[in-house]
């Protein structure tokens, strides 16, 4: 009965000698070093900022307003860079933050923080059943979703009265823990949020939740066979996703201490935030702070052409679709990264280049039938 | 020995083609199962069935013995199931290291935990990582770990699937077709693979596959299906020689 001799089995080719990644993780971990020290850099400069002589409130104003759109872009690089689903609506989320802060601090007088949190669950609460919703929709049907909860966020916040319309909500200025601050300290305010959302995006992103985050990106089928809830999951990202713009929606209406339907009923903030995720790139972490600083510097670079703004990002996006797919980080990080692959050969990493089209094909394999 | 995985009469029409019809088989505990046939004849539908990516119009499947019917796709593995694809399903835009690790995911801690990195969840994490690397090890893989998959040749490629699936520690495995496209060298290095597979780690293990020369020497009992229904079953000598079969392989040629 046994057909399969032990013999064949044990008679195994010799074992290869083990091949030695230690070199190969040392550099890895020591590339790793190096983003961290380059993201301190970033963060001492933005701490430094404000307390540089002859800084005025207005421009830790501006640069607030940078740092908000970064945050509302980073919510949506979750989405379309780790899970690849595309969102057209996220100023749904930008609105449902800035007006559940806005009314909790109208009505009930709380400060940011409390704002933030509540700002940011009912984002995360609304975004969890969008995704449970849209939970059989991908590709340009996904967008056409996305874009439709946009217009009914803007349908309601402009009809029903609770939201006061055009007439909009007016905010007493802002405070922390009963402290008032102004210009700059809603400035560190955004900063801290921005610090603490891109620690979480690295952390998600480095944990099994983005593991599976891409998974179900690169290969539906294979995400499930090894055991990838896809419900679960495409709901986790919407929902954290919502969570992360729904806080920036919080600040963005309380650094004008102003919101009005004529801001939020409408679906620019949903273009402009995935502007920035496409021209500053969706899947590395530097994509969101690059396409942040573009969308809101290029109105002011402008000056008196700011009406073309939207014109000049119409033909950047195309640009940057054409030459550089994954964005403008992709490309400034370009040659860190080759200079990295170089050092991880020296170290005897095998570095494929990609093979020729026949023999990395992932099509169907051809089936060989021999007759018994 | 204990039955593993049965069905029982199941049947999936694809509109007006019968994919299966009323097809059913045993796999014992511990043992390397063969489901053999031409073109066409269902295996990968039953495959699918089997795994739950296919709901059956008829027919019940049994895992130890329990009815799977309510189980979603991905719980199967944690029911000790794991799959590989005739066609290649790889994460094509992450590593070889990564690849393996999302076959491990039912392993790793829950959601939050994991996302916060909270202690126990990084302790997992590089358990885990351990793990995979020794998968890899045990496939020759090794130097593959930080390549990109979609960099990798086409008979890597299968065996990172392989490997996948081998990351998620089950009981039973499913193999589509392993060694198909591979060369000779592949193939008779897979073989051994799968049966070390089975002997020292007791996974048991059904496989389709279309390379009779190695199904003939692998497997330890063979199910014969041929237009979605069971042609033969037996072991290998007697499938060789079985009538049914001869014709049912020669006809397909004409
Ligand atoms: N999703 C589908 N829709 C329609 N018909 C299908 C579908 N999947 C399979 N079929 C048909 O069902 C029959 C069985 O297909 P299946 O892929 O299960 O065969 P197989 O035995 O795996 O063949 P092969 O050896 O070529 O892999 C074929 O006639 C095929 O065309
Ligand atoms: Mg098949």
């Amino acid at each position: 009965m046994e057909q399969r001799t032990d013999a064949d089995i044990q008679d195994q080719s010799p074992q290869p000698t083990k091949w030695d990644r230690s070199a190969i993780v040392r550099l890895k971990a020591r590339f790793e070093r190096q983003n961290w020290a380059g993201v301190l850099f970033l963060l001492a400069c933005a701490v430094a900022f404000p307390m540089l002589p002859g800084v005025e409130g207005w421009q830790a104003y501006t640069v607030a307003l940078v740092i908000i759109y970064i945050i509302a872009a980073q919510g949506i690089s979750v989405l379309v860079g780790f899970t690849g689903l595309v969102s057209v609506g996220h100023g749904g989320f930008l609105a449902i933050g800035a007006y559940t802060s806005a009314l909790l601090t109208k009505y009930f007088e709380t400060d940011i923080i409390i704002g933030l949190i509540s700002g940011g669950l009912m984002a995360g609460f609304i975004g969890f059943l969008l995704g449970l919703i849209f939970l059989r929709l991908s590709g340009a049907f996904m967008a056409i979703g996305t874009l439709g909860f946009a217009f009914f966020v803007g349908t309601v916040v402009n009809n029903v009265p609770l939201f006061e319309g055009r007439e909009g909500i007016s905010l007493p200025s802002n405070k922390v823990m009963f402290w008032e601050i102004g210009d700059i300290g809603f400035y560190y305010v955004s900063l801290t949020v921005l610090a603490l959302v891109t620690l979480f995006s690295y952390c998600m992103v480095r944990s099994s939740v983005g593991r599976a985050f891409m998974a179900l990106r690169d290969s539906e089928k294979a995400a499930e066979a090894s055991g990838v809830n896809r419900v679960l999951y495409r709901t986790i990202a919407f929902s954290i996703s919502a969570f992360i713009t729904g806080m920036a929606g919080v600040l963005n209406g309380h650094i004008v201490n102003y919101i009005s339907s004529e801001v939020y009923g409408d679906i620019w903030y949903s273009v402009d935030i995935l502007v920035a995720v496409v021209v500053g790139g969706s899947a590395v972490l530097m994509g969101p702070i690059i396409g942040g600083i573009f969308v809101v510097m290029l109105p002011f670079m402008l000056e008196e052409l700011a009406d073309f703004a939207f014109i000049l990002k119409g033909v950047v996006l195309i640009l940057v679709l054409i030459f550089a797919p994954a964005g403008i980080a992709e490309v400034l990080g370009r040659p860190i990264r080759n200079m990295r692959a170089r050092l991880l050969r020296q170290a005897g990493y095998g570095g494929r280049e990609p093979a020729p089209a026949e023999t990395t094909s992932v099509a169907a394999a051809p089936s060989q039938t021999e007759k018994p | 020995m204990a039955s593993h995985l049965k069905c029982e009469e199941i049947t999936v029409r694809f509109g007006g083609v019968v994919a299966c019809d009323g097809v059913s088989l045993d796999v014992e505990e511990g043992k390397i199962v063969g489901l053999i046939g031409p073109n066409g004849a269902g295996k990968t539908t039953l495959f699918n069935v089997l795994s739950r990516f296919q709901e059956a119009d008829a027919g019940e499947v049994y895992l130890r013995g329990q009815p799977v019917n309510k189980n979603s796709t991905s719980q199967m593995v944690n029911l000790g199931m794991a799959r590989t694809f005739q066609n290649i399903n790889l994460f094509a835009e992450q590593t070889t290291l990564d690849n393996i690790l999302i076959g491990a995911h039912h392993l790793c801690a829950p959601p939050l935990q994991s996302m916060l990195w909270m202690p126990q969840a990084r302790a997992v994490e590089r358990e885990l990582t351990d793990r995979a690397v020794e998968i890899a090890e045990m496939l020759n893989l090794e130097s593959e770990l930080d390549n990109l998959a979609k960099n990798l040749p086409y008979g890597l490629q299968k065996r990172v699937e392989l490997a996948r699936a081998l990351a998620a520690k089950p009981e039973i495995i499913l193999l589509d077709e392993p060694v198909a496209g591979c060369n000779e060298e592949e193939t008779e290095e897979l073989q051994n693979i799968i049966a070390r597979l089975n002997r020292e780690l007791g996974i048991t293990v059904l496989l389709v596959e279309h390379d009779m020369s190695m199904v003939m020497s692998i497997c330890d009992y063979l199910y014969v299906i041929n237009f979605g229904a069971n042609l033969a079953q037996g072991e290998p000598a007697d499938i060789q020689t079985n009538r049914d079969v001869i014709t049912a392989y020669l006809g397909e040629e004409v």
